[in-house]
């Protein structure tokens, strides 16, 4: 292998950048009660595979568009690695609870908000002498119960056709055995 | 430099570039002119991605509706109907839409198991708003499922059909298979379908009680939006547009990937709102207190019983699922009391097992060949 490159020295910069940016990924993970992941785990090969693909492309001349398809590979292997980390610390019970205190707050501001702005809206509506979204929906539902006893009238009225139908082929089997009783004995 | 002539450089920079080009190899000279003239198509088809979003027509495979309640739609596909037992498809409710089961032409589920001979119904629970908040998951189990057997057995004139539930369709066929009194079902197939919810990974734990209070939150919102169910699923893989934008960019060269991914895009963009009361009961009683599986869920006045199950099942998990990983999925198998039972992991994640080219090598000759001897 060659001297490392300006190019290569930049890397190793990024390198590095992301070696802390990942030990702070740790430090953080570290405060859950769990036992905290290692996310270096997953940048070391990564890095070390890239630095070698990068010094195998620039020991190789002349260029070809197997730069890009390197350039892609090292994009998707950061991505798996990225998803990989995240999902470690999404599944965490430190990062559940996070999740739950900022839907509670976002909550708290937003159904009182809603309900203002609900309310503004159909006073505004009524003054228009319009139909607010609440009378709509409730319209809505009503034909949706509606159309759900209208269903259940047919259901019933299915079900004593089916039975009649029973008892018509039960009759019309019974039938021809008691025409013949009589005649026979 | 000083001392140059301006021509003897401009020579020497010919003749330099000339003997270069003498050193490159015709095969690399090749490969730069194909990418050259991938490049040209990309930017072509990125033009006609950006004039164009719609993308082409989905859902093309022949159908008829052969039923409808509120939002709800049955609809038969068809087939030359080589099979005698009708398959009812029930996919999840709320999420998404359904036509991702008949996503285009050569690529499609639906198209897939029509053409092997099945007489395929499909249950569209529908886009629900603020008017559908009361409907309950007890109503859908109890009421617009059993109502859906029954038409597809008017329909076809058979007294008996197939399930096969996906994702959360799944537990809902699952459920009322476990509750109906002697329910007209001969096989029932679950596609990464949930059913031990104690490991059901990353929604499992953020729905947890400790830390979501599914009361609050639907009293707040009434209908849970759209935009929210996207919210939690793009939480859930953070990275994937990232992947998808970069690999489309990489294969946007190719007019079938780009037709694919124009189809699948809208799609995975389309997402669909839950009613309220459907998924307090939905979070209370399947996530955070997986009373399905524990043989604790009462529907109308009656148990569930998963043990209650025993016509022939086939559990299909795949590997790469997060949303339903692949152990919950086989806890099916030990819970039901079918002498004929069968789970299979395949490769893919929770939408490629069902849809795209690995799903159409992997998974659909699998489902078809398991139902197809069960059908006759």
């Amino acid at each position: 292998m060659t001297e490392p490159g300006p190019s290569q020295q930049i890397f190793e910069l990024w390198k590095k950048g992301m070696e802390e940016s990942a030990q702070a990924w740790g430090r953080l993970l570290g405060q859950s009660p769990a036992a905290p992941p290692d996310p270096t785990a997953f940048w070391r090969p990564l890095v070390d595979q890239w630095v070698q693909a990068w010094a195998r492309m620039f020991a190789a001349t002349p260029l070809t568009p197997d730069m890009a398809a390197q350039w892609k590979q090292f994009l998707d292997h950061s991505i798996d690695a990225w998803s990989r980390a995240l999902g470690q610390a999404m599944n965490t019970d430190a990062f559940a609870r996070l999740l739950g205190q900022y839907l509670d707050q976002w909550l708290a501001v937003y159904g009182p908000a809603r309900k203002v702005a609900d309310q503004q809206i159909e006073s505004a509506l009524q003054t228009l002498n319009m139909a607010s979204r609440t009378q709509l929906t409730s319209v809505a539902r009503q034909i949706v119960e509606l159309e759900e006893r209208v269903e259940r009238v047919e259901d019933g009225v299915n079900a004593v056709l089916r039975k009649l139908d029973e008892l018509g082929r039960l009759l019309a089997r019974r039938e021809p055995d008691a025409r013949a009783v009589p005649g026979e004995r | 430099m000083g001392q140059e002539r301006f021509a003897d450089i401009v020579e020497r920079f010919t003749n330099g570039f000339a003997e270069a080009r003498s050193g490159v190899s015709p095969e690399v000279v090749k490969r730069w002119q194909e990418e050259l003239d991938r490049s040209v198509r990309r930017l072509r088809n990125l033009g006609v991605l950006l004039g164009a979003p719609g993308g082409p027509r989905t859902g093309v495979t022949p159908r008829a509706q052969v039923y409808q309640r509120n939002k709800s739609r049955l609809y038969r596909y068809e087939s030359p109907r080589r099979y005698r037992t009708p398959l009812l498809f029930v996919p999840n409710l709320g999420i998404s839409r359904p036509y991702i089961f008949d996503l285009l032409p050569g690529g499609s589920f639906i198209e897939h198991m029509t053409r092997e001979g099945f007489d395929f119904f499909l249950l569209d629970w529908g886009v629900f708003g603020p008017e559908d908040d009361q409907l309950t998951l007890e109503e859908c189990v109890t009421t617009i499922l059993p109502r859906m057997v029954r038409k597809v057995q008017e329909t076809s004139g058979q007294a008996e059909l197939s399930i096969l539930g996906y994702c959360m369709g799944a537990p809902l066929s699952a459920s009322y298979l476990g509750w109906a009194v002697d329910p007209p079902v001969r096989n029932f197939i679950d596609m990464a379908g949930p059913i031990d919810f104690s490991k059901v990974g990353l929604f499992g734990l953020w729905l947890d009680r400790k830390y979501f209070d599914v009361d609050r939150f639907v009293d707040t919102l009434g209908t849970v939006p759209a935009d929210m169910v996207r919210a939690g699923f793009k939480l859930l893989k953070p990275t994937m547009d990232l992947s998808t934008n970069l690999n489309l960019w990489w294969n946007l060269w190719n007019d079938r990937y780009v037709e694919g991914f124009t189809a699948l895009n809208r799609w995975a963009n389309e997402y669909v709102a839950f009613p309220g009361e459907f998924f307090r009961q939905w979070v209370r009683d399947y996530y955070q207190d997986n009373k399905l599986f524990r043989g604790e869920l009462r529907l109308a006045g009656r148990p569930v019983k998963l043990g209650a199950i025993t016509c022939p099942v086939f559990a299909v998990g795949a590997r790469e699922d997060y949303i339903a990983p692949p152990a919950c999925v086989a806890a099916l198998i030990d819970a039901v009391s079918s002498r004929e039972k069968e789970y299979v992991e395949l490769p893919g994640g929770h939408i490629s097992l069902i849809a795209g080219r690995g799903a159409a090598v992997h998974c659909w000759p699998r489902v078809s060949g398991w139902l197809a001897p069960r059908s006759v």
